[in-house]
């Protein structure tokens, strides 16, 4: 038996030295296996042996390089062909089968890696649009143009699946991606901007899916225990056993299938089956009432803020659709008629530059324009972001701006990010001497989304102070799943590991550093600017 | 093919030569009389040792025999090795320089001893 894998072994000696010794060696591997017998013995001798194998093998494939047979004969006269071999030998069939067989594994492993593989990344163009999201919500100010170009174009994209919005956030709540919301809409009822995403299927009316919520001031507050007393409720009053039995299965469904830790999904789901047998649902004929219950008990035993029931009084649609041509068109004229939203960019007192932002936009519209401003202010002493009234935007646009702060490349965290490589700023950039100065960023409660990552990130990277109020809490990184025309669910699917907590500004918000009313931001803030470069 | 490097000799090489000066000797007995020779320190195992023994054979500082008078008797079909003149020449000069090695050793009284 031991001989026999002596024998096998013997085969990783180049057959040049087979040939010659490989009896040999065999013949001494006999004498010596029938001289030293017993454990100990024998043992030895394979350490040995396996000690020789390391050091000779090497050496022998060393020596072993090629001779040059000169097949043919003669030399070559005029055009004859004539070639050189490395060895007079054929392979020998085992080798050729086994190659065969190796290359065939390597082909099926890359065939298998590149099919899945594209599941993790976006190769065509609409689905890498869609990784580069917006974040949502377009600023008030822009607000009736871009809610135009919303609903025709950023709707919702097509076999995507969309990214909710998970605020609650009067604000934020969207209407669905249908060019057919009647009512007229108030100061407070955005579109999502996101270009992927749709929706955030919610009545035009904006519910706060959290009433509870103390961050955000909720214009209508739609309260489970509140009596329907608004129309819209009343309107709502149509909810039957029937479809709260669907809703909660398809709730249960969607986290057993979709959450990423599936003993959280389990218990969250039991919890809901839970409240269902108790009966704690059979009173409620109220939609927006049921999923705004529904998402606070998801959360009370997940202690995801992302995970949320969303209830929107439109029927949402059944199908996405991708961006229109119209409606990036129209996108387009309104970011040059307001200067890509980048409002001021002027040098204060003592030379302090302030940018005030409105929205991070696309990067691909946007870049040149954000350049300049940066560049207009790459002199100052310190700078002020002005983000009080920006409601997100595109990362890209994010990480575009941040770039600027550092003088090599910083991890942004991003919720919403898969890829790592998208989360590094391209610092230093050249020419630029912003890297090193005092940063103040101004935020309020209407700061959202693309904006609370900017103002996150350089909070916990101790890059700026944020003077102001608790930002509004949005993340959006759900991906949403569609119940039925009125129920549809934001479940958090991407894990990106977040450096400095486990929570991140989702509902919460980002607080301040130094804390004042928003309308006091930018005094407090200058003053504080100030008193810095006087003590430089 | 790339000469195998026998300058300097390797040890293994120098202890294949020594072990050839009194007898011939086929492969294991080399290794037993190198083991031996060693005190059990060196076991030449069977891909070290035939690499030796060809760098040895390619340099000519050995040779194989036809026909061992031992092998004739036993049906096993062995090769016997014996040191070449040249071979003995080699051997008696890195003997000789390691005998140099030593004896700066002792008057660098690293060693004791008062022969060589």
């Amino acid at each position: 038996m031991s001989e026999k894998i002596y024998a096998w072994l013997l085969r990783l000696y180049p057959s040049h030295f087979r040939e010659k010794y490989g009896d040999d060696a065999l013949q001494l591997f006999r004498d010596r296996s029938r001289d030293e017998k017993g454990i100990v013995p024998s043992l030895r001798l394979w350490l040995d042996l396996f000690a020789d194998l390391a050091i000779s093998v090497p050496r022998e494939y060393f020596h072993a390089e090629p001779e040059l047979v000169a097949a043919s004969a003669q030399y070559p006269f005029t055009g004859t062909p004539f070639f050189y071999v490395l060895r007079d030998k054929s392979p020998r069939p085992g080798a050729l089968v086994l190659g065969v067989m190796l290359s065939l594994g390597a082909l099926v492993t890359f065939s298998i890696l590149l099919s899945q593989g594209g599941r993790y990344r976006p190769l065509s163009a609409p689905a890498r649009q869609n990784q580069h999201a917006v974040y949502e919500s377009s600023p008030a100010s822009v607000q009736p143009a871009l809610q135009a170009a919303d609903d025709a174009s950023y709707s919702a994209s097509g076999g995507v699946e969309t990214i909710a919005s998970i605020s609650q956030q009067p604000a934020m709540a969207a209407t669905p991606a249908r060019p057919i919301d009647a009512t007229p809409r108030d100061s407070q009822s955005l579109v999502p901007l996101a270009p992927n995403n749709s929706l955030c299927p919610q009545s035009s009316t904006p519910q706060p899916l959290d009433a509870a919520n103390p961050i955000q001031p909720d214009p209508s507050p739609t309260h489970p225990d509140s009596t329907p007393a608004t129309a819209a409720a009343v309107q709502n009053a149509n909810l039957d056993a029937a479809e709260r039995q669907l809703v909660i299965d398809a709730v249960v469904a969607n986290l057993k299938d979709h959450y990423i830790y599936p003993d959280i999904a389990h218990r969250t789901a039991d919890a809901l089956l839970a409240h269902e047998k108790a009966g704690d649902y059979d009173a409620l004929t109220d939609g927006a009432a049921f999923a705004t219950l529904l998402t606070r008990q998801l959360r009370d035993v997940s202690h995801d803020l992302h995970l949320e029931v969303v209830y929107s009084q439109v029927p949402l649609p059944s199908h996405l659709t991708g961006p229109t041509r119209e409606g990036i068109a129209r996108y387009r004229a309104v970011m040059e008629q307001q200067n890509c939203t980048f409002e001021k960019a002027q040098i204060l007192a003592h030379n302090i530059g302030y940018l005030k932002l409105n929205s991070f936009p696309d990067p691909s519209l946007c870049e040149s324009t954000a350049k300049a401003a940066m560049v207009a202010l790459n002199d100052a002493d310190a700078i002020i972001f002005d983000l009080r009234n920006n409601r997100g935007g595109y990362p890209g646009m994010v990480m575009l701006m941040a770039a600027y702060l550092f003088d090599h490349p910083e991890y942004m965290y991003n919720p919403r990010e898969n890829t790592a490589e998208q989360s590094w700023t391209h610092s230093p950039v050249p020419g630029n001497r912003l890297a090193n100065k005092p940063v103040y960023v101004l935020i309020s409660s209407r700061t959202f989304s693309g904006a609370e990552h900017f103002s996150y990130n350089l909070k916990m990277l101790k890059r700026a102070t944020l003077v102001g109020e608790t930002t509004g809490g949005a993340t959006d990184v759900g991906n949403f799943h569609r119940i039925d025309d009125h129920f549809g669910m934001g479940i958090r699917e991407t894990r990106a590991i977040n450096p400095y907590s486990e929570s991140d500004w989702a509902v919460t918000g980002v607080d301040p550093d130094v804390k004042v009313k928003s309308a006091d931001a930018l005094d407090t803030a200058v003053k504080l600017a100030e008193s810095k470069l006087r003590k430089k | 093919m790339p000469k195998r490097k026998l300058d300097p000799l390797p040890s293994a090489a120098f202890q294949i030569l020594l072990s050839l000066v009194g007898e011939d000797l086929h492969g294991y007995g080399i290794m037993r009389e190198v083991e031996d020779q060693t005190e059990g320190r060196m076991r030449l195992g069977p891909g070290t040792l035939y690499s030796s023994i060809q760098s040895l054979l390619e340099a000519k500082l050995i040779e194989e025999l036809d026909q061992h008078e031992d092998a004739k008797l036993s049906h096993e079909r062995r090769r016997y090795y014996r040191l070449t003149s040249a071979g003995r020449k080699l051997a008696c000069a890195e003997a000789q320089r390691l005998a140099d090695l030593l004896r700066v050793a002792r008057v660098k009284k690293l060693l004791r001893g008062e022969y060589v």
